[in-house]
């Protein structure tokens, strides 16, 4: 009997399943209508506590993409560049930094129309106090 | 009746990458075709020997958006292997979860660019759906839905607590329930058959002759896994069974790609109730002494080769990939023969093409 | 007075302002059902408008070479013939005179655009839009003898040739769904292959040849292609409601405007439902479907119909 039902549901087998999806929750989300967040451990953006940073350069020398950018004037005195356009949020960089400095968050949405705006300071440390 | 050539060009709505292929018609017969690659060629083998072991870990991924897990983790297969490293037993059973995961999104991923081609948008929105749940599932894990980022040299970078892994259990079971309901669509719908049934045919000789790997190879009777035949990353210690059909054509094809999802979903299951204990890396030198070495792992596509040779220094000095679409695109102008236009599209669907794997 | 009641009666209702209201009202609930059946969201209910707003906008450009009078006056001439086909119609209102013989012309004023779509492809040139039309051309061939031979149960059934009469006999008699409902069913069959809907949509196969005949259209004349293919749905669906159910309703009154209305909806669920379940057919296949089993299934339908 099941043979019997299962060969004449092969003449248009999916209209259970479509009656069925016409009457629940559409998985989908009207965006940008609706928000998303993405989950805590998305990578995102970099961020930098700058407090913790000391220049070392361990995570510019890791970065596959060459993202970031390190210009030593002398011990201490230092700037880190970051170039967003460029980053692949890979997190080599959490990983080697040893001092808990550099960071990634779940931030992803960054579109903007200038240039400009994807070049950042991270640290700015070349003023002598 | 004269003959025409049809551009499955560059930019086509079939394809997924740029791929060339010339298909000469007489009325609606295929005659001859022509194929054409090198239009995502990027240049890695070369752009690899100028970055660290480090940062190639990254570069390598990105070979392929959909088997990119299987890259990276054939690439440090290959480095730990030359700097005789032992990775823990953690790291390796949290390597083969998201190799697992990654062939069920790579299989769900091509079913419903398969009934999109044939015309069969609904199941192409069911896959897909079904999809978002392994999705979810790897962007709570790893923190990327497609890029992962998991593998290191000398293990792997992310570890699973209480949280994932009851994640874990309830979406496998609900993946469970939904990849069945998708077999049996695919095995009973006579749209699907008529259009699946009889077309692209493969025979062993075929397959042997020019020597294709993966479900294209199993589907047309011949009987390779590398996961069973050379395991790597603890394979041997869980247990899986192998499907093999032997009529080659696409429908065929499509029931053994689920049903290789369904033993995926089956060893995901005995990953994480076996998982054990420990550490998940180990600290890797970053000099690797000379040498030469040769890993293979098995993508959703087929069986992946990947040659590293070393000279001591802090870069690769040579690193050679040889990956599984290669194979099955040579074989294209052969399954066309006496097919309609109608089938190229099934056809093309039907052998998995990832291009930017297959030009790197 | 007299010239503003008629060009009320034309522009704005029953006439073109109206059926285009309805027809993109048609097209936007298919969209959205199929889309509800795959499970998203679909398009808001602004969205047929919008498409046709910013085709208006858009460049329109032909490949060199292209006869750019007959360019411009296929899509013209296809959505003419549609219009006229939808003045012939009533659609809940009574709005021109039955005559003999006007099932037919219906029928005519009804497949033009098929033709002409073919034409269309011929024109332009390129491989994708010759294969397109040249499949086009094959399903016309079959469909529209099916979808006429189906139809023509109604006609047999009431004895005359005119719309008018058919309605007349089915308000005595019943509507002829359910005696004809093996004709009603090939005769949906055959308006999804005149439409070149799912699943017999291989002339106009995104996978295949891109967008078929219409590969090369852009603009303001693309525009009017899909205004033919919406009206065209819009006044198969009343043309098919008018012979099978019109039973069910008074003529000239506001339920029975809204009794069509309900029709009308219901039939544009059942096509997109049949769009959503079922795999595209190649062309021999569609020719072997129709050729082997619903055209013997309707000759013998009529001489049954016949014989009653």
């Amino acid at each position: 009997m099941n043979k019997l039902i299962l060969k004449l549901r092969s003449f248009f087998y999916l209209l259970p399943n479509i009656t069925e999806a016409l009457f629940s929750k559409p998985e989908t989300i009207a965006y940008p209508a609706v928000s998303h967040r993405p989950s805590e451990s998305y990578r995102g953006s970099v961020r930098i506590i700058a407090e913790n940073c000391v220049g070392c350069g361990l995570c510019v020398r890791d970065c596959p993409a060459a993202a970031l950018s390190l210009e030593k004037v002398s011990k201490g005195c230092f700037r880190l560049d970051h170039y967003r356009d460029r980053c692949t949020s890979c997190g080599q960089c959490e990983m080697s930094c040893k001092f808990n400095s550099i960071y990634l968050d779940n931030l992803y949405k960054e579109a903007s129309a200038d240039r400009v705006d994807f070049f950042e300071v991270l640290v700015d440390k070349t003023k002598k106090k | 009746m004269s003959k025409i050539t049809v551009p499955i060009g560059p930019q086509h709505p079939l394809l997924k990458e740029p791929l060339s292929f010339l298909v000469s018609l007489e009325g609606e017969k295929v005659i001859d075709s022509t194929l054409r690659l090198g239009y995502v060629h990027r240049g890695i083998e070369k752009l690899a020997e100028q970055r660290t072991y480090i940062q190639n870990a990254y570069l390598i991924e990105r070979i392929c958006g959909i088997c990119s897990h299987i890259h990276s983790t054939t690439y440090c297969q290959s480095v730990e292997a030359l700097l005789k490293l032992e990775v823990p037993k953690r790291g390796l059973y949290i390597r083969m979860l998201l190799c697992e995961l990654e062939r069920i999104h790579s299989h769900l991923l091509w079913l419903g660019v398969l009934a999109k081609n044939i015309g069969l948008n609904t199941l192409f929105m069911y896959a897909w759906r079904d999809r978002e749940i392994v999705l979810n599932i790897m962007e709570e894990i790893s923190g990327g839905r497609v890029s992962h980022a998991v593998n290191i040299i000398g293990g792997v970078r992310v570890d699973l607590n209480e949280k994932h892994l009851s994640l874990l259990q309830k979406s496998l079971q609900e993946l469970n329930m939904r990849v069945d309901e998708i077999l049996q669509s695919i095995e009973n719908d006579r749209s699907f058959r008529a259009r699946t049934r009889n077309i692209g045919c493969l025979s062993l000789e075929d397959i042997k002759r020019y020597c294709v790997v993966g479900p294209v190879a199993r589907a047309s009777g011949l009987d390779i896994d590398i996961r069973r035949d050379a395991p790597y990353a603890a394979y041997d210690e869980l247990s899986f069974e192998v499907p093999l059909m032997t009529e080659g054509d696409v429908w065929a094809r499509s029931i053994l790609r689920i049903l290789e999802t369904i033993q995926a979903i089956r060893l995901c299951t005995q990953i994480i109730h076996n998982l054990p204990k420990g550490p998940v890396s180990v600290s890797a030198p970053r000099r690797v002494p000379a040498g030469e070495v040769v890993s293979r792992a098995e993508a959703p596509r087929g069986e992946v080769f990947y040659y590293v040779r070393s000279d001591g220094s802090q870069n690769p000095a040579r690193l050679k990939v040889r990956t599984p679409t290669l194979t099955t695109l040579i074989t294209l102008p052969g399954q066309l023969k006496n097919m309609q236009l109608a089938d190229v599209s099934a056809v093309i669907a039907g052998v998995d093409l990832c291009i930017a794997c297959g030009d790197r | 007075m007299n010239q503003f009641y008629l060009f009320f009666r034309i522009f704005i209702f029953p006439g073109f302002l109206f059926l285009l209201v309805i027809a993109l009202f048609l097209h936007w609930l298919d969209r959205k059902l199929i889309a509800r059946f795959q499970g998203r969201v679909g398009p808001p209910w602004y969205q047929p408008v919008a498409d046709l707003v910013k085709l208006f906008a858009k460049e329109d450009i032909l490949p060199s070479g292209t006869n750019l009078f007959f360019a411009a006056l296929l899509p013209l001439t296809s959505f003419a013939s549609v219009l006229t086909a939808s003045f012939y119609l009533p659609i809940a209102i009574q709005s021109a005179p039955s005559f003999q013989g006007d099932f037919i012309v219906l029928m005519f004023l009804l497949s033009i655009p098929s033709l002409l779509y073919f034409l269309a492809g011929w024109i332009t040139g390129g491989v994708y839009s010759v294969i397109g039309g040249n499949r086009a051309l094959l399903q016309y061939f079959s469909y529209e003898v099916l979808f006429l031979l189906a139809m023509s149960g109604t006609a047999i059934a009431s004895g005359s040739w005119s719309l008018a009469d058919i309605r007349l006999a089915q308000i005595k008699e019943g509507p002829y769904i359910f005696p004809q409902i093996a004709g009603f069913l090939l005769s949906l069959a055959g308006l999804i292959g005149k439409l070149k809907r799912e699943p017999y949509d291989i002339p106009k196969a995104k996978s295949e040849v891109i967008a078929g005949a219409l590969t090369e259209f852009s603009g303001k004349k693309l525009a009017l292609w899909y205004l033919t293919i919406h009206l065209q749905t819009m006044v198969g669906l009343s043309f098919l409601i008018h012979c099978y159910f019109s039973g069910f309703w008074q003529m000239n009154t506001i339920s029975g405007f809204f009794i069509f209305l309900l029709l009308l909806i219901i039939l544009q669920g059942v096509l997109s439902a049949i769009s959503a379940i079922y795999a595209r057919l190649r062309i021999d296949q569609l020719i072997h479907l129709n050729w082997h089993i619903f055209i013997p299934i309707a000759l013998l339908h009529n001489i049954f119909i016949l014989l009653i």
